[in-house]
């Protein structure tokens, strides 16, 4: 009896996460992503940023941004319904697994969604770039940023493409991610 | 078996059940109810403050700053409302999630969450919240640090709030520092 108390204690957070992962890959087969499941990384992480901006604070606020300078955001944020970001900072390698990248990942692998960019550094650093599409529309972007020592999801709910999220980068929440929209590979 | 199945349940019911969480009975005011989770989660107590009146005034001045005076009013006077907690010690004993999850638990519905920053080791926390205030926007700013906090609400016009949200995480920063910073 001792030893199934002990394995169900050993395993049950990883079962836990996996169940969640199910629930998510059953939930998400919109654009938007399901990211709450991320949050028990705040425990172990040495920075946490969770940005949310839905749809409703978008369509309000995209109307207000009246100057010239704005002219290119307002283009850009145009039916962008949402812009979702989970950034993870940690003090040493690590401390994410696997299980924590594929619960996001396994929502990614629905029907709607294709991987455009893959990008992997010598230095453990790796950026996927997946879109949403539906029919010729894209209707929402998902960037998974896994570096030794940070994690981060971004994840984009309207018609937004690479040249888009590089306007937004460093704006809006949305970390600088480095996408360069014309040097990227399709993989 | 079956009363191995029925075991291996409630071990797991606990388990899910286990993670530290302050539910405060929700008011319908964020802000009340903000100050109450912090003060039971970190048994600390907020103090009134006594320039609480003048705040509006001062909260109106950080537009001038962000946009070269174009924005003339950053919240109307006397819409702002302010907590303190002051030489105050805020462990989170590494439950920084569980708090959050509170948080959440107890604003959502009637507050959409914007920005949340955490830095456990620091013990440093932002979470920004907004609601719909007719047509304008009422946003709550909780800034959590190792000795201090600080809960704001304001109210913001719709183009302020726009300006602010380019850079969300300077949000929580401005509205806080305008609130509660005396410069005379």
């Amino acid at each position: 009896m001792k030893t199934l108390f002990q394995t169900i204690l050993r395993f049950a957070p990883v079962l836990l996460l996996l169940l969640a992962g199910g629930v998510m890959t059953a939930r998400a087969q919109g654009p938007k992503l399901q990211m709450d499941q991320l949050d028990l990384l705040a425990n172990k992480a040495s920075e946490t940023v969770d940005v949310k901006l839905d749809e409703r604070l978008m369509a309000t606020t995209a109307r207000f941004f009246p100057s010239k300078d704005d002219a290119d955001i307002k283009e850009v944020l145009k039916g962008i319904k949402g812009i979702y970001v989970k950034s993870f900072t940690f003090e040493k390698e690590g401390e994410y697994s696997q299980l924590e990248v594929d619960s996001v990942l396994s929502q990614l692998r629905g029907s709607t969604w294709s991987k455009v960019v893959s990008v992997k550094s010598k230095g453990g650093d790796n950026v996927q770039v997946y879109l949403n599409m539906v029919g010729d529309q894209i209707t929402g972007l998902a960037v998974l940023s896994m570096e030794p020592k940070e994690f981060t999801v971004v994840n984009i709910v309207g018609p937004i493409d690479l040249q888009k999220l590089s306007k937004l980068e460093g704006q809006f929440g949305v970390p600088d991610l480095g996408i360069e929209a014309d040097k990227t590979k399709k993989k | 078996m079956k009363m191995k199945i029925t075991i291996a349940g409630l071990v797991i019911a606990l388990l899910l059940s286990a993670a530290p969480s302050i539910r405060v009975l929700a008011s319908g005011d964020g802000f009340n109810d903000t100050v109450k989770i912090i003060e039971q989660f970190y048994h600390v107590k907020h103090q009134s403050i006594p320039l609480l009146a003048r705040a509006g005034m001062k909260a109106a001045r950080t537009a001038a700053r962000i946009k070269g005076g174009e924005y003339k009013r950053l919240a109307e006077a006397g819409s702002v409302r302010v907590a303190f907690f002051e030489d105050q010690n805020f462990n989170s004993r590494g439950q920084i999630a569980a708090f959050k999850r509170s948080m959440q638990t107890t604003l959502e519905g009637e507050w959409s969450p914007l920005v949340q920053t955490l830095a456990p080791k620091d013990e440093e926390q932002t979470y920004i919240y907004i609601r719909d205030a007719g047509s304008k926007f009422h946003v709550l700013v909780v800034t959590i640090e190792r000795h201090e906090a600080t809960v704001v609400q304001a109210t913001l016009a719709p183009d302020v709030l726009a300006q602010l949200m380019k850079d969300p995480s300077d949000m929580g920063k401005a509205l806080t520092e305008d609130a509660t910073i005396n410069d005379h």
